[in-house]
């Protein structure tokens, strides 16, 4: 199943130069494998382990999430603006579920 | 003890605790666990504690207190040039799994926010690996009422 991702950027038209950040919020339970359901039996894990922001196709970021991280997580990163483009976001479960989300950057 | 006083006690402890708590040392943090964290280093870096560097180049940001520890926020922040960071780890030392995040900055700066889930209450370190081989750490401390791991 796709991973439902939002990408936003804060501030939404930074200026040239400017450093602005990069928000990524998936819909995930991003299960633990520690944690037990009403009759006591573990919930198998299942978490987002890969989290890869691409710029115009080009890879500028990765992240390496645990199992550790809470549900519906967040993931922020900060950038310089330089050009405007188009970042995408590609997130990957521990299933090899997959979810992506782009966002425009536009200069002010 | 009457609730009144009780209030106020409580109130200025937690105040006292908000003004001071944020750029903690390394010694002396509530929930540590250095036999845990020690094992994740060894897992994530093949290094141990005595190999990391306190440093004030790095800031981690963390609540003092976490009502749930099921999502807490994150943030590090690193006074480095993005040439010079090559990776960013999180820890905690009281989770099952203390390895909370590792951050691979490439062309973005040495910043790295999350939401984490906290077992108890536990003192967390960022861990940054530096172009040149160093390994800078910053430590703080989370008190979690109810844990997110269990």
């Amino acid at each position: 199943m796709a991973i439902r991702v939002i990408v936003r950027l804060t501030p939404a038209k930074p200026k040239a130069g400017e450093e602005f950040r990069l928000q990524a919020v998936a819909q995930h339970p991003n299960e633990p494998g520690t944690r037990r359901d009403e009759r006591g039996n573990l919930i198998p894990a299942k978490y987002i382990n890969l989290v890869e922001v691409y710029f115009e196709g080009e890879k500028v970021a990765e992240a390496r999430p645990g199992p550790s991280t809470s549900a519906n997580p967040l993931y922020g990163f900060k950038f310089k603006a330089d050009k405007p483009g188009t970042f995408t976001v590609k997130l990957k479960d521990t299933d090899g579920d997959t979810g992506e989300a782009t966002v425009k950057l536009e200069l002010a | 003890m009457n609730r009144r006083a009780f209030l106020k006690a409580t109130g200025v402890a937690l105040g006292a605790a908000a003004l001071s708590g944020i750029p903690v040392r390394a010694q002396g943090l509530e929930g540590e666990d250095q036999a845990n964290l020690e094992k994740a280093l060894k897992e994530a870096l093949g290094k141990g504690f005595k190999d990391l560097t306190p440093s004030n180049l790095v800031k981690l940001t963390m609540p003092a207190i976490a009502e749930s520890g099921a999502n807490v926020p994150a943030e590090v922040e690193v006074n480095l040039p993005s040439a010079q960071v090559k990776a960013i780890h999180l820890f905690a030392d009281k989770n099952p799994t203390p390895r909370l995040a590792s951050f691979m900055p490439m062309k973005a700066l040495p910043y790295y926010a999350t939401r984490v889930r906290l077992a108890e209450t536990s003192a967390i370190r960022a861990v940054v690996e530096t172009a040149d081989g160093k390994l800078l750490l910053a430590s703080a401390s989370t008190r979690v009422t109810v844990g997110g791991c269990g």
